[in-house]
């Protein structure tokens, strides 16, 4: 996989994609103000592989997963599926395409139409779509509920009988309804119980096998990304902190951030009390993002230049890529002006 | 023994409804020692935070219908304390830390005024004094510029600010015993874990009880000295956190731990507990765990195995574990 000369089968692919949103309210000539979800960010997703997108709340990785599915506009940047940029196509090519790509969402109980049925939450995607009968689709439903390991008694059962982890399986049918081959699942297991975690993403694993399907997975939990995820990408405050194999990142972290965010990981394991490295402070708001490093405020390696000068994304190994000033170094001139100071030098910190 | 903080015995909860009789805590037995912090874990609906509520009797009656043999706060028994006698005992002795900072505090006071008003409260304390106080534990917790926070509404805060606010709040009166549900929950990992070292370094520093009950095992780890597990509205198992994490007897346990990912794994399959919890409504015949347990046999789906001690003070619910114990006992 590491292997750089072999051809990439790319199925969606992100180029400088940036995402604002405007805040409300404010004064009625006072400059308009702008959250910077997502800045600048470029990725490629390959077919069949699981993809995932790490970070805190807040950093723009649901907003990336929205506009991947064309549910949020790019304020710039392209979102480019299988050859064709999303926001180019005319609308009944997008819906044509967008029936390709289907999302599994967070909260299975404000996700699913508590007055709808079972049936009908399944076949509404294919009712939508149209041109099937009432029959095939009921026997398609019948199908597809058999696949995520519910039962045709289910059919007419409304979404309150079921718990947590069986709505969650509700969901996943009605997304793989209409055989999408790229799948977003936004966080599918946190809001549910521990014990069914493991169901969930099991079952999600065997329909990856099952139907080829490409999977960009969203979480904060890294040790599922871990598990599961080919390549990934580390976000804070709306930008790529580091990329690449999953394997290269946890092996060897290089940015900062990444290594704070894999150590403050909790352990069950009592024996092995690894070194965890506490960030200060909390993540700034993403209206005025840093100018230089997002990361700055919160990195105990900070530099001067790290404030003002946007880190550059390098490769440091194929594969791995970084953006950060203590890896890639400052330029000559930048040094005999200080810029690779540590920051606090001239506070006495 | 005199350093036994807390002693419940027979805690026992029900919520009569049209439908029946709901059981959401079915006599627990807890003991938290001077300087423990233990915790309580399980999924959503075993009982867990109905179990903290009834400690500090905030349970509203009806619905709830709460019974229990000894409740006894430092060999104080509170069973029969009216809701009057109860309100001196609530944040002086006994104080709790919420999951949700942002619905737990008042939105329209500052957090100085809510603080404040802890000492005001149960101290006597001139206003003055109040809030000079108010900054020390707020400094205490590790808010930055506490004199100015002070005057913040809760919405001016972050997620780990507030919940170091409500951290604040519980140490105020330096109370017995803490009990922190589900502290963390709402937090994100690099905050998490900066708000568990508060916590742990404010309960080790004043030598206090915490009573810490969550669903995160990975939390548990980390901080707490014993671990009850629960499981539909019963304690399955007890032990010190090493006996627990190490040797887990009770197939739930022993499910729950196996299931939980790891950043050592590097497999593509994850352990998983079949089945989900059961409505706590209809709970099975039985051991209530039989039906999503592998080594279920007979007598499980017939009948309730006892609570059994096993060495050192660890206990364990399950008929499987107790024929192996008898087996190795009669060789």
């Amino acid at each position: 996989m590491s292997n750089h000369q072999e051809p990439k089968n790319v199925i969606l692919e992100l180029k400088n994609l940036t995402v604002n949103f405007p805040v409300k309210g404010g004064l009625p000539f006072a400059p308009k103000k702008w959250i910077q979800a997502v800045s600048d960010v470029s990725l490629q997703v390959e077919s069949g592989e699981t993809f995932g997108i790490v970070g805190e709340s807040g950093c723009g990785k649901s907003t990336i997963g929205n506009a991947m599915v064309g549910m949020v506009k790019p304020t710039s940047g392209n979102v480019i599926f299988k050859g064709y940029d999303l926001n180019l196509l005319s609308s009944s090519d997008f819906k044509e395409t967008r029936r390709h790509m289907q999302m599994i969402f967070q909260d299975p109980y404000s996700s699913l139409n508590p007055r709808f049925t079972v049936f009908q939450i399944i076949a509404e995607p294919l009712f939508i779509r149209g041109g099937a009968t009432e029959e095939q689709m009921k026997e398609r439903v019948v199908e597809l509920l058999k696949l995520v390991g519910l039962s045709e008694n289910d059919l007419y059962r409304y979404p309150s009988d079921f718990s947590g982890g069986q709505r969650q399986r509700i969901g996943i049918a009605r997304a793989i309804i209409l055989n999408p081959d790229f799948l977003i699942c936004d966080e599918p297991v946190s809001a549910l119980d521990v014990s069914v975690h493991a169901q969930i993403l099991n079952l999600l694993m065997e329909l990856q096998d099952k139907l080829k399907i490409t999977y960009v997975f969203i979480s904060h939990n890294l040790a599922v990304v871990k598990n599961i995820c080919e390549h990934m990408v580390v976000m804070y405050l709306g930008k790529v902190m580091e990329s690449g194999t999953t394997e290269a990142i946890y092996n060897n972290p290089k940015h900062p951030y990444t290594k704070a965010l894999i150590s403050a990981v909790l352990d069950i394991d009592l024996d092995h009390s690894r070194e965890r490295i506490l960030l200060k402070g909390d993540i700034p708001s993403p209206i005025n993002p840093p100018k230089g490093c997002r990361f700055w405020q919160r990195c105990p390696y900070a530099m001067k230049g790290c404030p003002d000068h946007p880190a550059k994304t390098v490769e440091i190994e194929p594969n791995h890529f970084v953006a950060c000033h203590l890896v890639n170094g400052f330029s000559n001139e930048e040094i005999t002006a200080g810029l690779d100071r540590p920051i606090g030098e001239e506070l006495g910190i | 023994m005199s350093d036994l903080m807390l002693k419940l015995r027979n805690l026992k909860v029900i919520f009569p409804n049209e439908a029946g009789v709901l059981k959401a805590v079915e006599g627990i037995d807890l003991d938290i020692h001077r300087g423990e912090c233990v915790a309580v874990v399980g999924e959503s609906g075993c009982g867990k935070s109905v179990t903290a509520l009834a400690i500090m009797k905030l349970l509203n009656s009806p619905p709830a219908l709460m019974r229990v043999d000894e409740l006894q706060l430092d060999g104080e028994e509170l069973k029969d304390y009216s809701d009057t006698k109860m309100q001196e005992i609530r944040g002086k002795q006994i104080a709790m830390i919420f999951q949700d900072a942002m619905t737990a505090l008042n939105p329209v006071m500052t957090i100085g005024n809510q603080i404040d008003e802890v000492y005001l409260r149960h101290s006597k304390m001139s206003k003055k004094k109040a809030r000079e106080a108010t900054i020390m534990v707020l400094k205490l917790v590790g808010v930055p510029e506490p004199k100015a926070r002070a005057n913040n509404f809760p919405h001016q805060l972050s997620g780990g600010m507030r919940q170091r606010v409500l951290i604040a709040m519980a140490f105020a009166t330096m109370p017995k015993l803490i009990i922190a549900d589900e502290p963390t929950t709402a937090l994100d990992v690099t905050i998490q874990a900066q708000v568990l070292n508060v916590l742990n370094d404010m309960q080790k520093k004043h030598q206090m009880s915490l009573l810490l009950i969550t669903h995160d095992l990975s939390v548990v780890a980390n901080m707490a000295d014993t671990v009850y597990v629960m499981y539909c509205g019963k304690v399955v198992e007890k032990g010190t956190v090493k006996q627990l994490f190490s040797t887990p007897h009770h197939p739930y346990t022993v499910g729950l731990l196996a299931s939980i990912p790891k950043l050592s794994d590097s497999h593509h399959h994850f352990v998983q507990i079949p089945d989900c919890v059961p409505h706590p409504m209809f709970k099975p015949a039985g051991c209530y765990f039989h039906p999503r347990c592998t080594h279920a046999i007979d007598i499980c789906s017939k009948e309730m195995p006892p609570l059994v001690s096993v060495e050192d003070g660890r206990q364990i619910r399950c008929w499987n574990c107790l024929n192996q114990m008898k087996g190795e006992s009669d060789l």
